[in-house]
């Protein structure tokens, strides 16, 4: 078929465009698997009994604002990642959250008496954590999978790694409500570990979804 | 610094987005044989091969040209779907050295029509598409209609069923593709069965 008469074809089909509906659809997606996220955490796990302390400990309060910084910054690389040649300068400022998780898990290495290490690495709830936090993502990466293929991701595994950290990130400050760990030895490994695995099906997930 | 292609391409698919179709044929013009040189210089020069991608990259770029932001250059967006696309059919024309399927050529007597196998390959092939495309296919390709007469007939512009005619012959070629995939795979199983 001549390339001129597809040509023709694709401007007689011309529609004018929506600006801005991919980033709309994927807010759109996170916002629906938010609420569904939030809503069986409301059945099933529960905020903690004394949630004002989260606001008053450095380490607790970390605890839920670093995912939630990891979590807004994956989503700007998300969309970016989602447009051909697309940008973000904020989503580069991803970085910034296992730089200062890793600087305070090491401050909290040196006040912490060699003797509590292994206390407070073990924990009493790494199974719990490293279920709920992929359960929890689950309908939130789902979401912005399904939201994403109307991108046009260079990459698709990458688009799907970083829409893979974007929803655990959000997940896990919800799952951080419940989560009665409190030190940085414990969530920096066990959270971490939990991200990185809901990160590896988005790669997975986006290698196959998200091929355009 | 922006060149200024990019800012002439930039402004062509603004007006394009905001729904100027003689801007968006200008820009579909503009870079076709600039994005023909690309894929030439990728592929090293398979002429037939290339010109199928090359409309391949238009239908990316008229199906995704929401995800380009009128604020970032359109240049880096156009060749980061050239890319895309030339790669990605690059790497499927690696795994499976198969000519295009492009339907009854013109160039050919059309002797193999007549032949019952073959037009049974066909319809069981076109059966797998949606109505209104195997029409198209039918039409256009196997009785000579023009776009539009078929156009009259299935109620859509003669530049509609041009698109849908490349995108159906596209999705034949895949199942062509498939088929033989498969026949080679039930061959090696037989093989296999056979040394049992």
């Amino acid at each position: 078929m001549n390339t001129d008469d597809l040509i023709t074809g694709l401007g007689s089909e011309l529609t004018p465009v929506r600006q801005g509906q991919l980033t709309n659809g994927v807010l759109l997606a996170l916002g629906g698997g938010c609420v569904a996220a939030l809503a069986s955490f409301g059945l099933f796990w529960g905020i903690r009994s004394d949630p004002g302390v989260i606001l008053q400990d450095v380490s607790l309060f970390a605890k839920s604002v670093l995912p939630l910084a990891l979590g807004l910054a994956a989503l700007a690389l998300t969309l970016a990642k989602a447009r051909p040649a697309g940008r973000s300068r904020a989503g580069r400022a991803i970085w910034l959250v296992p730089a200062v998780l890793a600087i305070y898990m090491l401050a909290t290495l040196i006040v912490t008496p060699s003797a509590g290490w292994q206390m407070a690495i073990m924990g009493k709830s790494i199974t719990t954590c490293l279920l709920s936090i992929p359960l929890l993502s689950a309908p939130i990466l789902a979401l912005i999978l399904l939201a994403l293929r109307r991108g046009a991701p260079e990459h698709p595994a990458t688009c799907g790694a970083v829409g893979g950290l974007a929803a655990a990130g959000f997940a896990t400050t919800i799952y951080s409500l419940y989560c009665v760990e409190n030190s940085a030895l414990f969530y920096g490994i066990w959270y971490s570990l939990a991200i990185i695995g809901v990160a590896v099906v988005g790669a997975v997930a986006g290698s196959i979804l998200l091929r355009w | 610094m922006r060149s200024t292609k990019d800012i002439r391409w930039s402004e062509l698919l603004r007006k394009a987005n905001g729904g100027d179709r003689k801007a968006y044929v200008v820009f579909l013009k503009e870079i076709a044989p600039v994005l023909r040189g690309v894929i030439v210089a990728r592929s090293g020069g398979q002429n037939s091969e290339c010109e199928d991608i090359l409309q391949n990259v238009l239908i990316a770029i008229h199906e995704k040209r929401h995800t380009w932001r009128d604020t970032e250059p359109a240049t880096a967006w156009v060749y980061a779907i050239a890319r895309y696309k030339t790669v990605d059919a690059l790497r499927k024309t690696g795994r499976s050295r198969l000519v295009a399927f492009d339907g009854a050529e013109t160039e050919y007597p059309d002797d193999t029509v007549h032949d019952p196998t073959v037009v049974g390959d066909l319809e069981r092939l076109l059966d797998q598409l949606d109505t209104t495309s195997a029409t198209i296919v039918r039409q256009i390709k196997l009785h000579g209609s023009t776009a539009e007469e078929v156009g009259d007939q299935v109620g859509m512009t003669p530049g509609a069923i041009r698109v849908a005619l490349h995108r159906a012959l596209g999705r034949l070629t895949a199942l062509v593709t498939h088929d033989r995939q498969q026949s080679t795979q039930n061959k090696t199983q037989n093989k296999k069965k056979a040394r049992k």
